[in-house]
């Protein structure tokens, strides 16, 4: 499978280049599907002028971006336009490079997992492991959910700067499945400083950690289990706090920080997108602003705990379900989000045959991508439609990553549970059982 | 005061006496003010006709020094409390309603742009956040305007464009620490606030040139703008001593043409709908000034009653003949009804266009993105550099990286930019450009913004109406004074500034206001959005939580049953639960027929159990 690897990945790179030529680029840069004001390459561009110009790019509301990325992006700007386009082709390719090696290390990781909770596994479900044969395959898969996704083609076309955040949480995953953890958590600290709710993830970190160093049956609340995660936990949060110590001395003030992650978190642009926050926040009653606020932030995050959890012997399922959730909550998503959770998603290529509708949620992303721009154009430009009729797309693009990740996580579990009691279940009359969810 | 005292009936006669004695010194020591009513009539080329009415009281006591505003006599009690309380050094507000076309009829005696405009000069001191925000209240409620609307959203401090009219150290005025800039372009000028500010003058509006202003004229008028200009003056040539000057302005601009015939025939009657009977006996100067350039050109007319005498002005070049009414000599017989009568109608032709002018506007379409555009005309011989200012509220989210000077074609670099950008909901964008302006020529600035989306409260009650942003101000120093018409800023009066002899005279124009439209949600769901955003948030929470929280089992697929028959099921269960369960107990060994039943049986029996042990 080398070959049609390198093939559809040579293609992947040509199409982007191709389509740079074109008048595309300039189209998805002004979409607020693609673009959101963290990522938007106009604003970036635009605290870049005013930081040129000794103006500070946080005393206005343009510009979001962490001072890191002033700087990095102060230095790509620096080139001409068909300069830059080749720069933001080159890190999809570094996109796509990490990619293959994830898919690589995650097929050994996953065999190596398997082999050490065969012995717990009901004899029936021989045939229900993973091969070698079919973790070879996941390379080619995974090029070509990269290489020929819309979303991520998207998102490159549109220089948006959610490429920079993609690349790290990429790094922080091919790092843990590779076994280093600490250096995973540093990249989970650099994505957490770009766009702070990757912070979650040192929670998948953690237990990977733990579970590497496990010896026996020891329990996930054992003291040296709680070290593990503290040292994780420890080294993120620190090298979370050497970087914004690095930008204020860069910057010379904090106030890079109520512009960026208050940006975040006080959600004030309320610029349509295919998320939940911007018409609710639009539409929200004064009093109860902040309330829903907190509440909206609460979701995002809060299903790091009953995922980890339930997920406890599978860190790298955690990590996508996390990475997931983020991706569908987070106060301004864009298609870069969803291009990635695009990405990884052949990983669980094992887990397709349990999910249930795939039809649907695979009709909804459809649906909601070619209408999306439509019902903007129809109220922004055209004046016959209102906002109600792009809420309803954001709602059902929403609802759809919704069904999908719930999906995934079912079959996940559908599966786990096969593993371990065999997929024949009869009852005790003969009869086949029927396997449901059950408290 | 100091005539009711002596008055008094009573016996303490020589006490009395030397109490009116005691108080006749005091208040000759204080009426240390005078008073001047003054009135400007102008006719345009195009027809219209200009009324600008000047009413200046000058105190000699400095505003610098809050404790000498104590006695007042001329200066209006309620407005010179105010200045004092707020630390006020100098004071400019106007009220206008319609836009002063320079093209058409050159400059005003005072620009003013449509809307309220507000600027202020304080006293030095720290928190001036705080004393503007009282101030605004204050004067909010003297001048029955929104005045309290100016707040930190629309409120800025000009480095350059705003440096203080009167008195005032080198040191101090390059200090924008203290000056504040404000605009409501919004705000329609009505009789609720003429009346205010007529009740400031020291005469009232029943008596002398302000018994002509009939509210219902005046409002009729193309254009009108009230002006209330406080600042600090030189008591006399010497300068050694400051004086305070408060200067009220009315500007109206009417059209006679329509209704005389196509004549452009105006008179005290027909324009006010009053004659002037009496003067103000508090007033040093009572004129009328009538600008009769043009009266020996076509088409030509008359003044009747005919001037005192007329007056030729001088000013860099620009030569004018002014005929001067002293108010007082043409009272004697009857009321003073000024006319002019035209000969011949009125043709419509190329008027001269004055030095500098500038013409603003949107650009783009859709409600995402859109631009601005201001056009700078120069139609002198010589260059002459300009200081732009802008202001623009926050939810146009200026770009200033797109910001663009050209001149013919060829990108002009600014001397100077002062460029603020804007924090949501809380301060503008404030954009100071200094600039060149080349001999005959039209520089063109643009910059894009991209509309911002606002929260459905945010909207004023007619959301699709529109924004308006204020105007632009472009200031200058013009070395000729082509039609030019405001009072020096070295003198108070308009009477002396016909006599100027100096080389420069200070502009500052005012462009258009700006209408823009921002996209709108639906105002009428707050609710069903609330509902249905949650409820996919529930989705997610709902199905997470099921998955995370519940075990897969083994169950017997015969039991699941379509929504039809647990429907059927839930209402037999209800009327013969009873039944079942002694029949359950009746039977020792369940049969195979009612298998069902039974293993029911034993489930429920289970989750008792499950019960009961937690």
């Amino acid at each position: 499978m080398v070959l049609p690897t390198a093939i559809s990945f040579v293609c992947g790179v040509i199409l982007r280049l191709a389509l740079f030529r074109s008048s595309l680029p300039d189209w998805l840069s002004t979409k607020t599907e693609v673009v959101t004001p963290l990522t938007s390459w106009g604003r970036a561009m635009e605290g870049l002028a005013l930081h040129r110009e000794g103006i500070s790019p946080y005393s206005g509301d343009i510009f979001h971006e962490s001072p890191l990325m002033l700087k990095i992006l102060g230095f790509i700007s620096r080139f001409s336009p068909n300069t830059i386009n080749l720069i933001f082709v080159l890190l999809d390719i570094i996109q796509g490079m990490i990619l293959l090696r994830i898919a690589n290390t995650f097929g050994r990781h996953m065999l190596l997992r398997q082999a050490t909770s065969v012995k717990n596994y009901h004899p029936d479900a021989k045939k229900n492991l993973l091969r070698k044969e079919d973790l070879m395959d996941l390379q080619f898969y995974v090029t070509v959910a990269f290489s020929f996704n819309p979303y991520s083609i998207a998102t490159c076309l549109a220089r948006s700067t959610a490429v920079f955040n993609n690349i790290i949480i990429l790094l922080a995953l091919y790092q843990m499945l590779k076994g280093n953890s600490f250096l995973s958590a540093v990249f989970v600290a650099l994505a957490a400083y770009i766009s702070m709710y990757p912070i979650i993830l040192c929670v998948p970190v953690a237990v990977h950690y733990f579970l590497m160093s496990r010896k026996g049956g020891m329990h996930y609340t054992d003291p040296t289990a709680v070290v593990s995660y503290l040292q994780i936990l420890g080294v993120t949060f620190m090298s979370l706090a050497i970087m914004l110590l690095f930008s204020m001395l860069f910057v010379g003030s904090w106030e890079f920080i109520p512009s960026t992650y208050g940006f975040i978190l006080g959600v004030p642009d309320l610029t349509p997108n295919l998320g939940l926050f911007w018409y609710f926040f639009t539409e929200m009653f004064e009093h109860f602003r902040t309330f829903f606020i907190c509440v909206f932030q609460i979701n995002v995050v809060i299903y790091t705990i009953p995922l980890a959890i339930r997920l406890r012997e599978h860190p790298t399922f955690l990590f996508y379900m996390l990475l997931y959730t983020i991706g569908i909550f987070k106060s301004y998503p864009g298609y870069g989000d969803v291009g990635l959770m695009f990405a990884l998603l052949p990983l669980w290529k094992h887990v397709y045959q349990y999910m249930r509708n795939t039809f649907v949620t695979v009709c909804m992303f459809l649906v909601c991508t070619v209408f999306a721009p439509i019902q903007y154009y129809l109220w922004i430009y055209a004046g016959s439609a209102n906002a109600n009729f792009y809420f309803a797309i954001s709602l059902a693009f929403s609802t759809a990553q919704i069904l999908m990740a719930t999906d995934l996580l079912f079959g996940f579990l559908k599966r786990e549970f096969y593993l371990h009691n065999g997929d024949k279940h009869k009852l005790p009359d003969g009869t086949d059982a029927q396997i449901i969810l059950d408290s | 005061m100091a005539s009711d005292s002596a008055n008094l009936p009573g016996g303490k006669i020589t006490f009395l006496l030397f109490l009116a004695l005691v108080n006749f010194s005091f208040t000759i020591g204080i009426h240390n003010d005078n008073f001047s009513e003054e009135l400007y009539v102008k006719p345009f080329s195009s027809g219209h006709v200009m009324f600008h009415f000047q009413f200046t009281t000058v105190w000699n006591v400095s505003i610098d020094k809050p404790e000498s505003f104590q006695h007042y006599h001329l200066f209006p009690k309620s407005l010179g409390d105010v200045l004092t309380t707020y630390k006020v050094k100098e004071l400019h507000l106007s009220q206008t309603q319609g836009l002063w076309k320079h093209e058409k009829w050159g400059y005003p005696p005072e620009d003013a742009p449509p809307g309220d405009e507000l600027w202020v000069w304080f006293q030095p001191h720290s928190g001036v956040d705080q004393t503007w925000a009282d101030l605004v209240n204050a004067l909010s409620g003297l001048f029955c305007a929104s005045l309290n609307f100016m707040d930190s959203k629309s409120t800025v401090q000009p480095r350059w464009s705003f440096r203080p009219a009167g008195l005032a150290s080198e040191f101090y005025s390059a200090d924008s620490r203290f000056v504040r800039y404000s605009t409501l372009p919004r705000e329609v000028v009505c009789t609720e606030n003429l009346t205010p500010w007529k009740k400031l003058l020291p005469c009232g509006s029943k008596i002398g040139l302000a018994s002509l202003l009939n509210s219902v004229k005046i409002y009729d008028g193309f254009y009108h703008s009230l002006g209330v200009h406080v600042r600090s003056v030189c008591q006399d040539t010497q300068c050694l001593t400051p004086a305070t000057e408060l200067k009220q302005t009315l500007t109206v601009v009417y059209d006679p043409t329509t209704n005389k015939n196509g004549k452009q025939d105006w008179s005290f009657q027909s324009m006010f709908d009053r004659t002037l009977q009496s003067q103000c006996p508090l007033a040093d100067t009572r004129k009328i000034y009538v600008d009769v350039t043009t009266q020996e050109t076509f088409p030509k007319f008359s003044l009747s009653p005919v001037p005192d005498f007329v007056l030729n002005q001088k000013r860099s070049g620009e030569e004018r003949k002014i005929a001067v009414y002293q108010i007082g000599n043409h009272l004697f017989a009857s009321s003073l009804n000024l006319k002019a009568m035209y000969e011949e109608k009125l043709t419509f032709s190329n008027s001269s266009l004055p030095p500098v002018y500038a013409n603003r506007f949107v650009t783009g379409y859709g409600l995402e993105r859109g631009g601005v555009t201001c056009m700078i005309y120069n139609t002198m011989s010589s260059n002459t550099t300009v200081i732009f200012m802008e202001t623009v509220p926050w939810f146009l989210r200026v770009y200033f990286s797109s910001l663009r000077i050209e001149n013919d074609g060829k990108e002009i670099k600014p001397y100077k930019i002062n460029f603020i950008p804007a924090k949501d909901r809380a301060n503008p964008y404030q954009m100071e450009l200094v600039f060149r302006l080349f001999a005959n020529s039209v520089t063109k600035i643009t910059y894009s913004f991209e509309r911002a989306f606002l929260k459905w409260t945010e909207y004023p009650p007619d959301a699709n109406h529109g924004f308006y942003v204020s105007s632009a101000v472009v200031s200058t120093v013009l070395p000729v004074a082509s039609q030019y018409t405001a009072t020096s800023q070295s003198v108070s009066l308009l009477e002396e500034s016909f006599s100027d002899s100096s080389s420069s005279f200070f502009l500052r124009l005012h462009t258009e206001t700006l209408l823009v439209s921002l996209p709108t949600p639906d105002f009428s769901m707050p609710y069903n959005v609330i509902c249905l955003a949650c409820t996919v948030v529930a989705i997610a929470f709902g199905s997470l939580h099921n998955l995370t929280t519940r075990d897969f089992t083994a169950s017997d697929p015969s039991k699941r049953k379509g929504l039809v028959a647990k429907l059927k099921s839930f209402f037999k269960k209800e009327k013969e639960s009873p039944e079942n369960k002694l029949d359950s107990k009746e039977e020792e060994t369940p049969s195979q027929k009612d298998k069902d039943n039974s293993k029911s049986e034993e489930k429920d029996s289970k989750e008792k159990d499950g019960n009961s042990e937690t």
